[in-house]
């Protein structure tokens, strides 16, 4: 599901994926070597089915955040529910104490474009 | 009356959440911590990545240090509350300090129950774990070849088990219950989860300590039923927590089992609350978990502040053994009349779930390598959703859908 056709252009962004391939309240993870980003980046879909970006690794333990619970604007991560908000990276709750790093996603024609590093 | 003084003693989760609570519901008064540690850390990681040497102490600090000033929160560190004052609103630290408190939270938590099983000198190598100090005394015996006996095979005691065989110490771990944990997984999951000891080169004894004496280099442990006493390097105790009530007694509030509390975390004092392991919540057990001691913490704010109390929500916890990650939610349940079991995938092959029905409603879950079933299982339980018993056992079913499609 990663999206490995991506063509790097920082103007029009990576393109990583259909956003019917992303379940809504789910992620994917955009691996680091398609990303040019020192971390994987996850791709989640919120409950209204906007996509967001967020760094993969939960900055807590290593689990991958695209693997979390996505809802109502967080992501829960899979081990021990640190949430972070999808829009600012903010932790929204506890174990995690730092902030993770959000990346700008754009939606054009059903295909999701990542732009690694650009805030959203 | 506003508020315009918070004290908080103790800096565990449930007080360090009592005050982040406190500041993010927009609480502007005065607000000090008073920690017996210099920065509050977190427990869990005590039995599992601190204890295996594979994270320091300033990894697993519940806040990053710079925080507390961030938050104008006025942080005490390594310093200990000799006495509170509630009618006259004030806290007494060891050092002489009083501190003015419109409202007291007590976060003192609770101490590693320690029976005593005979003479044993001060520097035997029996252990409990409860903090820091003891995680770093218990390490330092957790070296390859070690004999390491662990009285208690419920969380903590499993857990150190396995950080303790992946340190390469031989361990044996005793408990009277065949299997341990049953209560809070299930019968079945207990046995397999128990059962792991084995797999992974410990040895699982379903039995009790009689004597506990010191030996050379060692302590002999007689095992009842057994004929003869082993010998072990080091005794780790973890059979359960008793509450630390030490002050909220001297103060006269109410206690039993833990300084009991309302709904509200109010004790018998109207302007002191209690909140994490130290309390107990009237005619309720306590609960003993990180989210529920976080949870005492965001209701105590709301009280404070004279909010709305949080949402409930079903009690959840996880644990970690020999790389497998073990979460709970709600109440398990043994089938009778009114429960049914429901398992999704396969017992003993992660990742699987296993859930207890009531009727149509989900009232409990555990899942191994599953988180996610467990995330839905508590919003199942949470929104009152009715499944059907055969859509959650079959793993085909996408459990985010049976949440939403049945809501």
């Amino acid at each position: 599901m990663t999206g490995n056709s991506g063509n790097v252009e920082n103007s029009t962004g990576i393109r990583v994926a259909s956003v019917d391939d992303i379940p809504e309240g789910e992620g994917i993870a955009i691996s680091s070597k398609i990303t040019g980003t020192e971390d994987d980046i996850a791709i989640l879909r919120d409950d209204d089915g906007t996509c967001w970006a967020l760094n993969d690794t939960c900055t807590h333990e290593t689990a991958s955040l695209a693997e979390g619970w996505v809802e109502d604007g967080d992501v829960e991560c899979p081990l021990h529910s640190s949430r972070f908000n999808l829009k600012t990276g903010k932790v929204d709750g506890l174990p995690a104490t730092r902030d993770t790093v959000p990346h700008r996603v754009e939606v054009r024609d059903g295909e999701v474009y990542l732009f690694p590093g650009e805030r959203p | 009356m506003t508020v315009t003084s918070v004290v908080v003693v103790g800096g565990g989760i449930a007080g360090v959440s009592t005050v982040a609570e406190l500041r993010k519901n927009g609480y502007a008064g005065e607000l000090t911590l008073v920690s017996a540690d210099a920065v509050p850390y977190d427990r869990p990681p005590l039995s599992k990545a601190y204890l295996a040497g594979e994270k320091p102490l300033d990894a697993i600090a519940l806040q990053r240090p710079d925080w507390y000033a961030d938050q104008q929160i006025s942080l005490i560190g390594d310093a200990v509350a000799v006495s509170v004052r509630p009618d006259a609103g004030e806290v007494e630290l060891a050092d002489g300090r009083v501190l003015p408190a419109d409202r007291i939270v007590l976060a003192t938590g609770g101490r590693a129950v320690r029976p005593t099983f005979g003479q044993l000198g001060r520097d035997a190598p029996v252990h409990v774990l409860r903090d820091v100090a003891d995680a770093d005394r218990l390490r330092t015996q957790l070296v390859p070849g070690a004999r390491l006996l662990i009285v208690g095979g419920g969380l903590i005691g499993a857990e150190v088990a396995s950080t303790a065989r992946g340190l390469g110490a031989e361990v044996v771990l005793v408990d009277p219950l065949d299997p341990p944990l049953a209560a809070a997984v299930g019968t079945e999951v207990a046995r397999w989860l128990h059962g792991l000891h084995a797999e992974h080169g410990g040895e699982a004894l379903t039995t009790t300590v009689e004597t506990l004496l010191e030996a050379r280099a060692g302590v002999a442990v007689q095992l009842k039923g057994e004929p003869d006493s082993r010998r072990f390097d080091v005794v780790l105790l973890a059979v359960g927590l008793v509450s630390e009530t030490g002050l909220a007694e001297a103060a006269g509030l109410e206690t039993s089992r833990g300084i009991l509390v309302d709904s509200g975390q109010v004790t018998s004092h109207p302007s002191v609350l209690a909140v994490g392991d130290c309390a107990r919540l009237r005619d309720h057990p306590r609960a003993e978990h990180w989210e529920a001691a976080q949870r005492d913490g965001a209701r105590a704010a709301a009280t404070i502040l004279g909010s709305a109390p949080p949402p409930a929500t079903a009690p959840w916890w996880w644990s970690d053994r020999y790389g497998l990650h073990v979460e709970g939610v709600g109440e398990m349940r043994s089938p009778d009349a009114e429960h049914q079991t429901v398992v999704r995938g396969v017992v003993g092959q992660p990742p699987f779930s296993v859930f207890t029905l009531r009727g149509e409603r989900v009232i409990g879950a555990v899942a191994v390598d599953d988180p996610n079933a467990v995330r839905a299982a508590r919003r199942m339980i949470d929104r009152g959703v009715d499944v059907r018993a055969s859509d959650l056992a079959d793993p085909a079913t996408d459990l985010r859908k049976l949440l939403r499609g049945t809501r």
